[in-house]
């Protein structure tokens, strides 16, 4: 009898979490038919550790910015961030040491303030914005560094391998994450971000300042950002890049929107954002299996963002904050 | 001709609309327009009247009713372009202009195939063709003006101009009267600009017939020479301006339609409720919207700011809530002079509550109801410890909301867009009930929603004044101001014109 009372409690509490996160839906289907087609190579703890390292990768550039996505903006500065805050760590570490490092976030925290503040004060579109700042970000990197990559050996032991096929730097994302969720959804800086994003104007009518709001936005995403970058540095290769991939600003981006989060804001967020690195993980690693040509996958990839830019746009109404 | 010249221009007769196989929005409505003239459709909110308009230029198709165009059956057109061919052209009150053209660019928009010469646009035969309709209307306005520098009344009388184009072009006739509906084309304006407009549309009558839309009295009262009125879907009343003596008394009855017995005072609602002072607006002015504008509000009052449309009633009250500033005079609240440019969240740490009727301005509406009432209740529901929002306390407090109010949802976690109009409407009051500022402002507070609804709505808020919460009410239904209000302050062309007791203005409206 107990059983049956637990397991009537159970069924709608999944169907419910299917409803609001579909992807789910979606992510075991890739993986059911990858482990059909590939069972000899996707089933392995080595793949599996593979999709985790780019989860990570994922989740750490796409976690802060959407944060800002739900307020109905964007924030692509976030590869910018990890480029010159790499080239700072080499500039730095003859005269901080170790500590050097720290230099990441504390830029992140500055970078998110500044666009804040030119976004509600130039009311211009953060995207231009952002995107402008990126650039600038890699034109001082490649200025900075001097044209070449600059490895930095030091910061080897934050992904010093723990445990067997676990990568360390996935246990080290686990807080972030945790703390990112938990501001948007348990704060009230979090429930006025998803008010702004819903509807600006009852936000205001609401008594929430708009304009600070926004600024705690982008100065969150740059913070989350920097942190994640200390290690992403050390896990993209622990040397300071200077080449800009577009890829890097791509994909984070296609994991915000297939993890659910509508670019036009009001739902979603950083836990939807995991979900949506996670599966398209596994996509990529489905298409890198399926040996297609890789200008097919990247041709693949960026279809895959327009669908769900579509569908996460069109889903709006009737989708509940999670 | 064929046509018999005392036939009007357009005549409908008889047209139904109904939406959904439910809402009846027209029933049997017969209207015409004459030869240059301008006659008034008025109406309350949800009268029936912008339906009637988007049929007429084919936005809607009617289930039943015929159109005369001259004398003669044509039937309704499906479609602005067709209409434009039956001599129908609307100007929208929202739409505007677009800010980035130059004015022959914006006139002839949509029309460039007409102007087209081995496939290239014959830009100078554009701007003679577009500089000849401005200066035929007395328009002020350059052909090379981008659309965003001339004033807004003229920039209205631009789009006039477009839509008179758009007749002649589509019937190849530049000798045709067009008729050309007007929607509510005041009510961005400011009472000079309101004043500028229509002098300039009183000079376009020798070239067009205008059937202008409005709810504003005083304005339909002066510029038209006969008066539709529409109620609930019905044509109730018809009167030609020229011929009979009509009061704006009996006009605003019979769009109102209710027994002037109605608007007498009731003796529950109190005088004088309270010594303290919690608000005070002195000489308070904002150029072009409201002057010298003055009173106190005490604690557990409730004033009422009276007047029609367009008379300031609405930007003094969004002023005190922080969503316009003011340019000269003082608001003290609370024994505080507050600065000019503080914004609402400013405003409500000092007890300033602003609701609005409109339920899209004030809800998320993708959220549920609990999210919704808790918004401005945060710091109720945060736990002592560190300052994280406890679910439990949260969905505690919305139930709460749910049962005083009588919200009628499945719970409340449903999302809001699901709701009914009046439920929706409960809910944003809601929460504003729950937070208890010091002061409530509103602004239209049953707008859209049913008659049940309403008296709910009307309880709702007697309760909220009971418990101490001051509240100021600007509305366009008089009903609710002797429902609500302790006193009413009248309001006309932005100035203040007296201060009435509830009992006196029962009888100004009953007479």
């Amino acid at each position: 009898m107990k059983i049956l009372g637990r397991s009537k409690l159970i069924t709608p509490v999944i169907i419910r979490t299917l409803k609001t996160h579909p992807v789910i839906l979606a992510l075991i289907a890739l993986f059911a038919m990858f482990s059909v087609l590939y069972p000899e190579r996707f089933l392995t703890p080595l793949n599996f550790s593979t999709i985790l390292r780019q989860f990570v990768t994922l989740t750490l550039f796409a976690l802060g910015p959407s944060i800002v996505v739900v307020t109905g903006m964007l924030d692509l500065s976030y590869v910018g961030i990890w480029m010159l805050g790499g080239i700072l760590v080499w500039l730095l570490m003859p005269i901080l040491g170790i500590f050097s490092i720290l230099v990441i976030p504390l830029l992140g925290l500055a970078t998110g303030l500044i666009i804040g503040v030119i976004q509600v004060k130039a009311r211009i579109p953060s995207f231009i914005l952002t995107l402008s700042l990126l650039v600038t970000y890699w034109g001082l990197t490649a200025t900075l560094s001097g044209g070449y990559p600059r490895p930095v050996r030091e910061y080897e032991f934050i992904t010093a391998p723990l445990i067997r096929y676990l990568p360390t730097a996935f246990l080290w994302s686990i807080p972030i994450i945790i703390a990112a969720v938990f501001i948007m959804k348990r704060t009230r800086i979090g429930t006025y971000l998803y008010a702004i994003g819903s509807n600006e104007e009852g936000a205001q009518l609401a008594g929430i300042n708009v304009d600070t709001y926004k600024i705690v936005a982008f100065t969150l995403s740059g913070l989350f950002t920097g942190i994640g970058s200390i290690i992403l540095f050390q896990h993209l290769g622990g040397a300071a890049p200077v080449e800009l991939n577009l890829n890097t600003v791509v994909w984070p981006l296609v994991a915000m929107v297939l993890g659910g989060t509508p670019l036009v804001g009001g739902s979603g967020g950083p836990q939807r954002t995991i979900l949506g690195a996670l599966t398209f993980a596994v996509v990529y690693r489905g298409l890198l299996l399926s040996l297609l040509h890789p200008e097919v996958i990247q041709l693949l990839v960026g279809l895959l963002l327009i669908v769900s830019i579509v569908v996460g746009a069109r889903g709006l109404k009737g989708v509940t904050i999670t | 001709m064929a046509m018999p010249m005392d036939a009007p221009l357009l005549e409908v007769k008889g047209v139904s609309k109904t939406f959904d196989g439910v809402v009846r929005a027209l029933d049997d409505v017969s209207i015409e327009a004459r030869r240059n003239e301008i006659v008034g459709v008025v109406g309350e909110n949800g009268a029936g009247k912008s339906t009637l308009m988007k049929i007429l230029v084919g936005v809607y198709p009617p289930d039943k009713g015929e159109l005369y165009y001259r004398g003669r059956k044509v039937p309704f057109p499906k479609n602005p372009k067709e209409a434009a061919k039956r001599g129908i052209s609307i100007v929208y009150q929202e739409k505007g202009v677009i800010p980035w053209l130059k004015a022959y660019q914006f006139l002839l928009l949509g029309h460039e195939d007409k102007y087209v010469k081995f496939s290239r646009l014959q830009i100078d035969k554009m701007k003679k063709h577009a500089r000849g309709i401005l200066e035929e209307l007395h328009v002020k306005c350059d052909v090379e003006d981008f659309m965003y520098e001339p004033p807004l009344s003229t920039q209205k009388m631009v789009e006039i101009a477009r839509a008179i184009l758009s007749v002649r072009l589509e019937r190849g006739d530049a000798n045709v009267t067009p008729i050309i509906i007007l929607d509510e084309p005041t009510a961005p304006l400011t009472v000079e600009e309101r004043r500028e407009l229509f002098s300039d549309i009183l000079d376009m009558k020798e070239n067009a017939s205008f059937i202008f839309v409005s709810h504003i009295i005083p304005e339909v009262m002066e510029f038209t020479d006969r008066v539709h009125v529409l109620r609930d879907g019905k044509l109730v009343a018809h009167y030609d301006l020229s011929k009979e003596k009509i009061t704006e008394e009996d006009l605003f009855r019979a769009i109102v339609g209710r027994e002037s017995t109605e608007y007498v005072y009731k003796p529950e609602v109190k005088r004088v409720v309270s010594e303290e002072v919690v608000l005070t607006v002195k000489n308070l002015t904002k150029n072009g919207c409201y002057y010298d504008a003055s009173f106190d509000l005490h604690k557990g009052e409730c004033i009422g700011i009276f007047g029609p449309a367009g008379s300031g009633k609405s930007e003094i009250i969004k002023t005190i809530a922080g969503l316009m500033s003011f340019e000269g005079g003082v608001l003290i609240v609370r024994g505080q002079k507050v600065k000019a440019d503080e914004l609402p969240h400013v405003r409500l740490g000092r007890g300033i509550g602003y609701f609005s009727g409109e339920t899209g301005k004030e809800l998320f509406l993708n959220w549920p109801i609990v999210k919704n009432i808790s918004i401005v209740n945060i710091k109720k529901i945060l736990t002592k410890l560190i300052p994280v929002i406890s679910f439990n306390a949260e969905k505690k407090m919305a139930e709460k909301v749910v049962k005083k109010l009588r919200i009628r949802a499945p719970s409340v976690n449903t999302d809001c867009y699901s709701l009914s109009g009046g439920s929706k409407q409960k809910v944003s009051v809601g929460k504003w009930i729950e937070r208890s500022p010091d002061i409530l402002l509103l602004e239209d507070p049953t707008v859209g929603i049913d008659v049940g609804a309403r008296e709910d709505m009307y309880e709702i808020l007697l309760e909220t004044k009971k418990s101490g919460i001051s509240m100021i009410l600007v509305s366009d239904d008089p009903k609710e101001y002797s429902i609500l209000c302790n006193k009413i302050v009248s309001i006309k062309d932005g100035r203040i014109q007296e201060v009435l007791s509830p009992e006196k203005f029962g009888k100004v409206m009953a007479t």
